[in-house]
């Protein structure tokens, strides 16, 4: 439970810190998803994907192909068809299909050896988190006493995002309708005998934008938002009712409380402090 | 309704300091982790009937969502 609400903001008090739990059949926890603000959240896509095991694309997500015969590169953006939305966590998914006998090395490498790196550039307002590299196998070359860490097969390099206010807001219409998420894949394979040489694959996708779907309720009306597509009046009417059942005074509270804050905040706009 | 932007980058049709924007604290624990079993619990369904979680779902896996509302 959110314990910053307290009871003196009776008409919030009660809920929790957004956050996810995905079980295997015997209910035990096998991902979970908390952030350090509600704010962000997980794309429906990444609690299927973490319930399976593995990660669904659809063939309706922005994606590119490329690479050649002994490594096939694909480029997803998972997650919502692709589009973003303020705080939706969405990912990048870069996907090598290496040919029989190719591996990939992942860091660290010897002197001479380049690892597999993924480098983006996005406008700002779009965070991108760190890649998530699965695990690598080891491959030994007794000749040189080193220790290769590789990747074979099929290999999934993840990077999870999503958009700040910066970007794309809950509160605006949208500045621009889509961006482009530029991908630099740098990489190089080798079979048991040939090494062939470094690549960088530079691939540039046209992402979507998309805005939160609001309801209808004043608050989030009258700053520039798009107009709602469902009615929030009757629940947020029932909600209060409950409310005031509970607390016949924190309806009152709350709404002195929010008018404090709202005097405070348009101070701090005249002011700038 | 004034717009403020938080320190994550944040929009919201509310005020800075709302209550309502308050985010998760560092170290604030979020429950049982990776690897633990979920406890036992019993919650009304949509038509008010009591759910056991971990008997009613007959060994299926699960999705366990606690959100604040229908918007954040």
């Amino acid at each position: 439970m959110n314990d910053q609400v307290g009871a003196g903001d009776a008409f919030l008090e009660g809920i929790p810190y957004p956050g996810v739990y995905v079980t295997d059949e015997e209910g035990i926890v096998v991902a979970k998803f908390f952030h350090d603000t509600y704010k962000v959240r997980d794309s429906p896509e990444m609690l299927i994907d973490a319930a399976l095991g593995r990660l669904e694309i659809s063939d309706q997500e922005p994606s590119f192909r490329g690479g050649d015969e002994e490594v096939r590169i694909s480029v997803f953006v998972h997650g919502g068809r692709g589009s973003i939305r303020q705080g939706i966590r969405r990912q990048l998914i870069v996907r090598f299909d290496l040919g029989p006998g190719m591996h990939l090395y992942g860091e660290p490498v010897p002197d001479g050896m380049v690892p597999t790196k993924i480098e983006i550039e996005a406008p700002p307002g779009l965070v991108l988190e760190a890649p998530i590299y699965p695990p690598t196998e080891t491959l030994r070359l007794t000749n040189m006493d080193v220790d290769l860490h590789v990747w074979t097969g099929a290999v999934d390099i993840v990077v999870p995002f999503y958009a700040t206010g910066i970007l794309v807001s809950e509160t605006r219409p949208l500045d621009e309708t889509t961006i482009e998420l530029e991908v630099n894949i740098r990489y190089q394979a080798c079979d048991d005998d040939t090494c062939l040489l470094p690549k960088t694959e530079k691939v540039v996708l046209s992402i979507d934008l998309d805005v939160i779907d609001v309801p209808a309720l004043g608050p989030h009306l009258g700053h520039g938002q798009r107009e709602a597509n469902f009615r929030g009046a009757p629940h947020m009417t029932r909600l209060i009712q409950r409310k005031l059942r509970k607390h016949p005074l924190g309806l009152a509270r709350y709404l002195l409380k929010s008018i404090r804050l709202e005097l405070a905040a348009k101070w701090r706009s005249v002011t700038g402090k | 309704m004034t717009i403020e932007r938080d320190h994550h980058g944040f929009d919201a049709p509310a005020p800075l300091g709302h209550p309502g924007r308050a985010g998760l604290p560092p170290g604030h624990s979020t429950g049982p982790e990776i690897g633990e079993r979920l406890p036992d619990f019993r919650l009304p369904d949509t038509h008010g009937e009591l759910v056991d979680f971990h008997e009613s779902r007959g060994r299926a896996k699960a999705v366990v969502v606690f959100y604040r509302s229908a918007v954040w």
